[in-house]
């Protein structure tokens, strides 16, 4: 309850700076500042999700963030955002530089931004933190778990980015990134590899890739492709009975993740879709023993939303994820996760919402797949399916 | 009969919703006389900074009004929330700045009229002294 308490101060806090002047100029360049943040309540009628205790139900599901962005020149612009948020088990209030980075606009087709980036990825991997711009309390866990985000989120290095406009054809947005990806000691993936009993020493990742996007002249409509490639190394350790044994594991070969989606919206109609392919071969070895693991998963979601009224849009979204080999391939529920959501979105103003969401799931995929599922917070054993309510609210200026 | 349908004529060419009731307004740097609907579109998006005689360009918005409405269906194709969601998306992912958004038409006006480069809209009968007016084709 507490936390609860600490987001309505913030909001009431962030109505108050909304109204003052947040733009303004240092000498002669533009600054602006802009901020967000977002509170929920989830209870399910079995298994506790996303770490939290939504069995009784919790309000252990809080973020927020602020931006500030320097335009020095026409073509240069400096900005960094912090981010921060408590869900559950997961990051438990420790503020992240989210993004901080340097651009740099050559010509309308070629960019280029340096620092820590946000990674473009399918729809909404770079804006999965900021549910105030989606129509769902949670967006599609298939394809952005919001455990896992810190694996995908960003990269230390750069973008390269433009847009080309084709002859009678619409246009065309890339990007093509690669550096360092993301870590975060707080996160699932270091929370799920704990579960497994083989925590983590120390893990690092290397990441390259791009997204292109084709914006076409039927209006209204986006489709697009990503890829990202991705090494990484793991050195940790493997509880046993017999005690703990150091144990590596390396992609090989790079886990290659591959994204095409489409976005369609006409008036008051929202639909789009996207499916994943994620090939994660991970070569596993303990005291030197080779031990391959195939954690190849695939994901795919289709959504539609409707505009019922100015303030009101109501919508629903089918999320599949599916295991590929599964670790107990006797027990199904350990081979897909699929979620059927009805949700619904009031807007009291341009800053602030609310948002009512139903999550009909069945299975709780493998026990490296993470997703949500964690043995941890469930320790009698998942029940196969689970129902979920979730209400969360949030402003954005 | 007849009279009626002349009146409701007369009321929906002069309703502020009528799509000629917009006019593209741009300070006097901006050397073209006419722009593409594609352009313009990509100007108010973001992707395109500059025009083909290589002068920059910044957009500028209303912030609501008729001329607001008509300008992001006739020319964006985006409702004032698709709109809305796709600049904050910028912002909030450190990939682009929130445009200049003023008002009323008379704001729209002087902004543009003092500020190199500046691209806006306002009513078609609006009074918009110092800028030029570019022909969309």
């Amino acid at each position: 309850m507490k936390v609860f308490t600490r987001f309505i101060l913030t909001a009431t806090l962030a109505a108050a700076a909304a109204q003052a002047q947040f733009n303004f100029e240092l000498g002669s360049a533009p600054v602006q500042i802009h901020s967000f943040g977002s509170q929920g309540f989830a209870a399910s009628n079995q298994n506790n999700f996303l770490t939290m205790k939504t069995s009784q139900g919790s309000f252990s599901m809080t973020d927020g963030g602020a931006n500030v962005t320097v335009k020095i020149s026409d073509r240069f612009r400096v900005g960094a955002q912090i981010y921060d948020s408590n869900t559950g088990e997961i990051n438990h209030w420790h503020p992240q530089l989210d993004w901080a980075l340097a651009d740099y606009k050559f010509k309308d087709w070629f960019g280029i931004r340096g620092g820590k980036v946000k990674t473009t990825l399918g729809l909404f991997n770079d804006t999965q933190d900021m549910e105030f711009l989606h129509n769902w309390a949670l967006l599609p866990q298939s394809l952005y778990p919001t455990d896992l985000r810190d694996n995908t989120i960003a990269h230390l290095g750069g973008d390269i980015y433009g847009d080309i406009q084709l002859p009678k054809a619409g246009s065309l947005s890339y990007t093509a990134y690669a550096g360092k990806g993301g870590n975060n000691r707080r996160g699932g993936y270091y929370y799920n590899l704990a579960d497994s009993g083989a925590p983590i020493n120390s893990y690092s990742n290397y990441v390259y890739g791009g997204d292109l996007k084709w914006n076409s002249r039927v209006p209204g409509l986006m489709t697009g492709v990503s890829v990202l490639r991705r090494s990484t190394s793991i050195v940790g350790t493997s509880l046993t009975p017999y005690g703990g044994f150091p144990y590596t594991a390396d992609s090989s070969p790079a886990e290659t993740v591959t994204a095409v989606y489409a976005d369609y919206s006409k008036d008051k109609l929202h639909l789009n879709a996207e499916f994943r392919n994620d090939a994660d071969h991970l070569n596993i070895a303990v005291l030197g023993q080779p031990s391959p693991l195939d954690a190849s998963t695939k994901g795919w979601f289709v959504s539609g939303s409707w505009k019922l009224a100015q303030k009101l849009e109501a919508g629903a979204y089918y999320s599949a994820f599916l295991v590929e080999h599964s670790s107990t391939p006797s027990d199904p529920a350990t081979k897909h996760i699929y979620d059927r959501v009805i949700s619904a979105r009031y807007d009291f103003n341009r800053i602030f919402h609310v948002k009512l969401e139903g999550h009909f799931m069945d299975g709780y995929g493998d026990y490296y797949s993470a997703h949500g599922f964690y043995l941890r917070s469930n320790p009698s054993g998942f029940k196969p399916t689970t129902n979920m309510l979730l209400l969360r609210t949030g402003f954005s200026f | 009969m007849n009279k009626t349908i002349v009146l409701l004529a007369l009321a929906v060419f002069a309703s502020p919703a009528f799509g000629g009731d917009v006019k593209v307004i741009a300070n006097s740097s901006v050397a073209v006389a006419e722009i593409s609907s594609d352009e313009l579109k990509r100007v108010f998006l973001g992707t395109k900074t500059s025009l083909a005689d290589g002068s920059r360009v910044e957009p500028v918005l209303e912030k609501g009004g008729a001329a607001h409405s008509v300008f992001l269906k006739e020319y964006l194709g985006k409702t004032e929330d698709a709109l809305s969601t796709y600049y904050r998306s910028l912002v909030f992912t450190g990939k682009g700045s929130m445009p200049k958004v003023l008002a009323s038409d008379a704001e729209v006006a002087a902004y543009v009229a003092k500020t190199k480069g500046a691209i806006g809209y306002v009513s078609a009968g609006a009074v918009a002294p110092g800028t030029k007016t570019l022909e969309v084709k």
